[in-house]
């Protein structure tokens, strides 16, 4: 028998107290009144002479209510009903292990490995034992059917080995992820073997960044539990360095400098910091460094100058215990030029014509520059600058030739934006949309014409569908052409005006489309270009056209990387060369780039050109401080800690283990059952032991 | 309550029986049952007056009475003396009666109260019948009844229910009443001072000394219960103290030698305050007859008459060898 309160036990010794007081002269409760006390000094209890203790069932009983009540609230119970199931057929375990970026930290990966052997050592020889490591991914290192497969007495051995062999990865921890596969494995291997529990054994740092949000929404299957190891770390600081957003402006001050980030944990004991560029390869800095005074849970955005010279590849701090997530690589961001194409008589100069304000609509910033080159519709525009357009914007009578290229551009894919200024479009339209009926007369409407019936789902009025943005009533029109819409095939409108006739429509021609404004932005037709809805309904016309979009300043661990936005759609891509130095051929076609495990400088190399990008660290990963496990209990994870054996927490959980077998047994209710009995016997017998004594006194003489 | 074991030192050798005397619940006939068969006797008053009997001589001063000159002794010695005779008028007896809680305690089937009002009752039927004036004072922490010293019909009935009125007070303090007689009483006179004196004796003393100064003979008698003289109980108990109410648990197996020491020195701290005051003192046991309590007033009373006399013939040697 066993005690989940044991020092109640001592209780117990009050067992003398009864006989103490036995021996004890009684005080009794005679009272004698007497003249003075003048003389009297109080006299102390001393122990009675006599060493016949008399009454003695009644002591032993008295004795047995002490001993019962100390009994009962030591709280006994049984531990044979609690080690009998466990001695049953081998549970499945999957060994889980974290391979993140953070498990770099100093003594982590090998505290790792130790928990791991420590799991092998106390396995029950009937379990399986499957190893699986995971950041952004799963990876399985030792399946269960290797397990199986391999002789019993080296499969300890073998997966053990499995995981001295690999390292912790540079990519994000994604928890969630790898927790609800795990499960699901062995889920499925409980549903081929009934009957047999599953358990995920969690070796982790359990840090804040361990991305949790997918296990919100799922349902954790029952019979298998989660026991973690949460990882302690030999020191709480760690400083972090990140890109910042970059800005899209195009201030001049800004423009030489990169913004970072420096964050501390909140546990952290450093708080000064240097930050500066810094060689590659070597952790010294190039130049002289920026001091920085970041408290700990506190975080500061530095700017640093870009410095011109190619060898300096990274930004370094200096001044943190953990090193894994004090390197930042950057690259002076590099713009993407687009070109409009403007296909009309009006001159730049001239406020009062659609140019003017198309010029100034699109303005140049870090990331994009976006060039209109106006022609006159009645030339032949050069093939080389047709081509290098993404857009061509049309508000005059077009020649033939010119109609034609452009319809073969617009079939090949491009967007052709009409937003005729005069009413003599209609021979031009039906060259570009190959319509043969296609009426298009100008209407003056008394007052003015609005806009209504936008389709706010359609991409170009997307970005307007917020109610706090869709007030299109403020753009009055004074002129607009009257489009048979029904009569071109394959218009979808995408606006209306007051009256009925289509503002916007969209028509796809091949691969391309055309997208024909009835009216025009100029101020004589209407306030369209004086309006705020202009400039991001250009913008919102250019990204729909399939310009390519601005790159990011970097890429995280993990990351796709588009190659089309590197490298642009004229040349082909064929290899990128890694940051360690090694090259990746790339297969014909190939549109992406997924090998982004290591942080650095990438380049890649197309036939015509060398273009490099960025792969940073998940700023998540440096969210360092441990999560709380009720964390996953909270999602629904039955996690409990996995305890070492004689540590703190495998006492714990003995008494955890030990507290629930007492509730289950409840053998204290016996005990207060017999100590209510005894009592009521001792009650008895001392009221009939007084009753005899009062009767005998009464028969005394005197 | 456990009545302790009658004291073997004072063995009661009375003719009449205390208790059987007790059970007497008239108090005056309670009196006079002790008083039968004494004769009243001539008491010397402690004035000097001029009646037939001379005591002696004293030399004249101014502002004295001319008519008290002895002529003959100024022929034969040409020297003024003065002639003083013994006046022989009643006594004035004053019983002074503690009615404090501490005297309702009582181990013999009847208090100290009981025995104390017995017996100022019969000191005062005593000294009434003798034809002398006697007077009452109860008290307590205060003072509660006063009767001036009279001999007149009926008072000896007020006295009676003045001692029969029940005690009200807790503490017991002697100093006031003997402080308020001195105030009250201003003829000399017999102080009779009956109590326990179960009290701190600081006091005492003064108050005591006071009422001597002024020319009375003061005799104490102190009441004590046989349990308090021998302390004879058997079995550990709460004893609570009668006035304070305060309460001691007491084994009296170990605590009664110490009782004894202190009691005896108490009581010899106030026989040694009486010798030096020259004041009588008698202690008296709740369980020793009456009548013999009576016996030792009287002979005490005739000691000191004696010792007086003596005294006076003395000094009436003294002045006739002078004349």
């Amino acid at each position: 028998m066993s005690f989940l309160t044991p020092l109640f036990l001592l209780g117990a010794a009050a067992v003398g107290l009864p006989v103490l007081f036995h021996l004890i002269r009684r005080t009794n409760r005679e009272r004698n009144v007497f003249s003075s006390l003048m003389f009297l000094l109080a006299s102390p209890p001393r122990l009675t002479r006599r060493t016949r203790i008399e009454h003695l069932l009644l002591l032993l009983l008295r004795c047995a209510v002490i001993c019962l009540l100390a009994f009962g609230f030591a709280r006994p119970f049984l531990k044979q009903a609690m080690t009998a199931p466990a001695a049953s057929t081998g549970k499945r375990v999957v060994l889980l292990v974290d391979a993140s970026a953070s498990m770099r930290r100093a003594n982590l990966w090998s505290d790792a490995r130790d928990t791991v052997d420590s799991v092998l050592r106390h396995a029950a020889p009937g379990d399986q034992i499957s190893l699986y490591t995971f950041d952004r991914q799963l990876h399985p290192l030792f399946t269960f059917d290797q397990w199986r497969a391999a002789p019993a007495g080296e499969r300890s051995a073998l997966l053990s080995r499995k995981l001295a062999e690999t390292s912790p990865s540079w990519s994000s921890t994604h928890l969630g992820s790898a927790l609800i596969q795990a499960a699901e494995l062995l889920a499925d291997a409980a549903g081929k073997a009934q009957g047999s529990q599953g358990r995920i054994e969690l070796i982790t740092d359990l840090q804040e960044g361990s991305h949790l949000e997918q296990l919100q929404g799922y349902e954790w299957p029952k019979g298998i539990e989660v026991a973690i190891d949460v990882l302690k770390p030999l020191s709480a600081s760690n400083a972090a360095l990140q890109l910042a957003a970059d800005s899209d402006d195009s201030d001049a001050k800004a423009a030489g400098t990169v913004r970072v980030r420096v964050t501390n944990s909140p546990g952290s004991k450093r708080e000064q910091f240097k930050v500066g560029w810094a060689l590659s390869d070597k952790p010294v800095f190039a130049d002289k460094p920026i001091d920085i005074y970041v408290p700990a849970g506190q975080s500061r955005v530095l700017a640093v100058p870009i410095v011109p010279a190619g060898a300096w590849d990274h930004i370094l701090l200096q001044g943190d215990d953990e090193m894994f997530d004090n390197l930042v690589f950057a690259r002076p961001p590099e713009a993407v030029r687009l070109n409009v194409m403007y296909l009309g008589h009006d001159t730049e100069t001239n406020p009062k014509q659609a140019l003017y304000f198309l010029e100034r609509a699109f303005q140049e910033t870090r990331h994009q520059k976006v060039g209109v080159t106006a022609r006159r519709p009645d030339e032949l525009v050069p093939v080389a600058d047709v081509q290098g357009s993404c857009l061509f914007v049309v508000t005059a009578a077009l020649s033939q030739e010119s109609a034609k290229a452009l319809r073969d551009q617009v079939v090949a894919g491009k967007t052709l934006l009409i937003a005729p200024t005069a009413p003599d479009m209609q021979l031009t339209l039906r060259q570009l949309l190959a319509v043969d009926n296609l009426s298009f007369e100008e209407v003056r409407p008394a007052n003015y014409a609005l806009l209504s019936e936008i389709d706010f789902r359609h991409p170009i009025f997307a970005s307007f569908a917020d109610p706090r943005f869709s007030d299109f009533t403020k753009i009055h029109f004074w002129k607009y052409s009257r489009l048979n819409a029904a009569g071109i095939p394959g218009a979808h409108v995408l606006a209306r005006f007051d009256s009925g006739d289509p503002a916007l429509l969209e028509v796809l021609v091949g691969a391309g489309r055309v997208l024909i404004l009835t009216s025009s932005w100029q101020p004589d037709s209407s306030q369209l270009a004086l309006s705020s809805k202009f400039v991001p309904l250009l913008y919102s016309i250019l990204e729909s056209s399939g310009a390519p979009a601005p790159r990011p300043a970097q890429y995280r661990i993990g990351d796709v990387v588009p190659l089309e936005t590197l490298a642009g759609t004229a040349s082909s891509p064929a290899a990128v060369r890694l940051p360690d130095g090694s090259q990746v051929r790339l297969p014909a076609g190939e549109k992406n780039f997924s090998q982004t495990d290591l942080p650095g400088v990438y380049t890649l190399t197309t036939d015509t050109l060398n273009k490099s990008f960025v792969v940073n660290l998940d700023p998540s990963e440096s969210r360092t401080a441990t999560l709380p496990v009720d964390e996953l209990e909270r999602l629904g994870v039955p996690a409990f800690r996995l305890a070492k054996p004689g540590s703190i927490e495998a006492e714990r959980k003995t008494r955890f283990q030990n507290a629930e077998l007492e509730n289950r047994q409840k053998l204290w209710r016996w005990f207060i059952a017999g100590t209510l009995v005894v009592l009521l016997w001792e009650s008895w017998l001392a009221g009939r032991t007084a009753r005899r004594l009062a009767a005998s006194a009464n028969m005394a003489p005197g | 309550m456990i009545a302790p074991a009658s004291s073997p030192k004072l063995p009661s050798s009375s003719f009449i029986d205390p208790k059987a005397l007790m059970s007497i619940r008239n108090l005056e006939l309670r009196a006079r049952v002790v008083v039968e068969g004494f004769w009243s006797g001539i008491h010397r008053s402690p004035y000097h007056g001029f009646s037939a009997e001379f005591t002696e001589y004293r030399q004249y001063t101014p502002d004295d009475d001319l008519r008290h000159l002895d002529w003959r002794v100024f022929a034969r010695t040409d020297r003024f003396f003065i002639k003083k005779f013994e006046d022989e008028t009643n006594l004035r007896c004053h019983l002074l009666a503690d009615q404090s809680r501490s005297m309702s305690y009582g181990s013999v089937g009847y208090t100290k109260a009981e025995y104390a009002t017995t017996l100022a009752a019969t000191l005062a039927y005593f000294i009434y019948l003798q034809g002398d004036a006697v007077g009452l004072l109860t008290f307590d922490e205060q003072v509660r009844e006063y009767l001036p010293a009279r001999h007149r019909t009926g008072h000896l009935r007020h006295l009676m229910l003045a001692l029969e009125k029940p005690a009200a007070g807790r503490a017991t303090d002697v100093g006031a009443p003997l402080k308020r007689i001195v105030e009250l009483v201003r003829k000399r006179g017999l102080m009779v001072l009956i109590s326990d004196f179960l009290a701190p004796l600081d006091r005492l003393d003064q108050n005591l000394s006071a009422l001597a100064a002024c020319g009375h003979e003061v005799l104490i008698i102190q009441v004590l219960d046989p349990a308090e003289l021998n302390f004879d109980f058997k079995h550990p108990a709460v004893f609570e103290d009668v006035e304070s109410g305060r309460t001691l648990f007491i084994d009296p197996g170990s605590a009664r030698k110490e009782y004894l020491r202190k009691m005896e020195v108490h009581r010899e701290a106030l026989r040694a305050m009486c010798q030096r005051l020259g004041i009588s003192w008698q202690s008296l046991a709740t369980d020793h007859g009456l009548d013999l309590a009576l016996f030792d007033f009287l002979r005490e009373r005739m000691q000191r008459r004696n010792r007086a006399q003596r005294f006076s013939r003395v000094r009436h040697m003294q002045s006739k060898a002078l004349a």
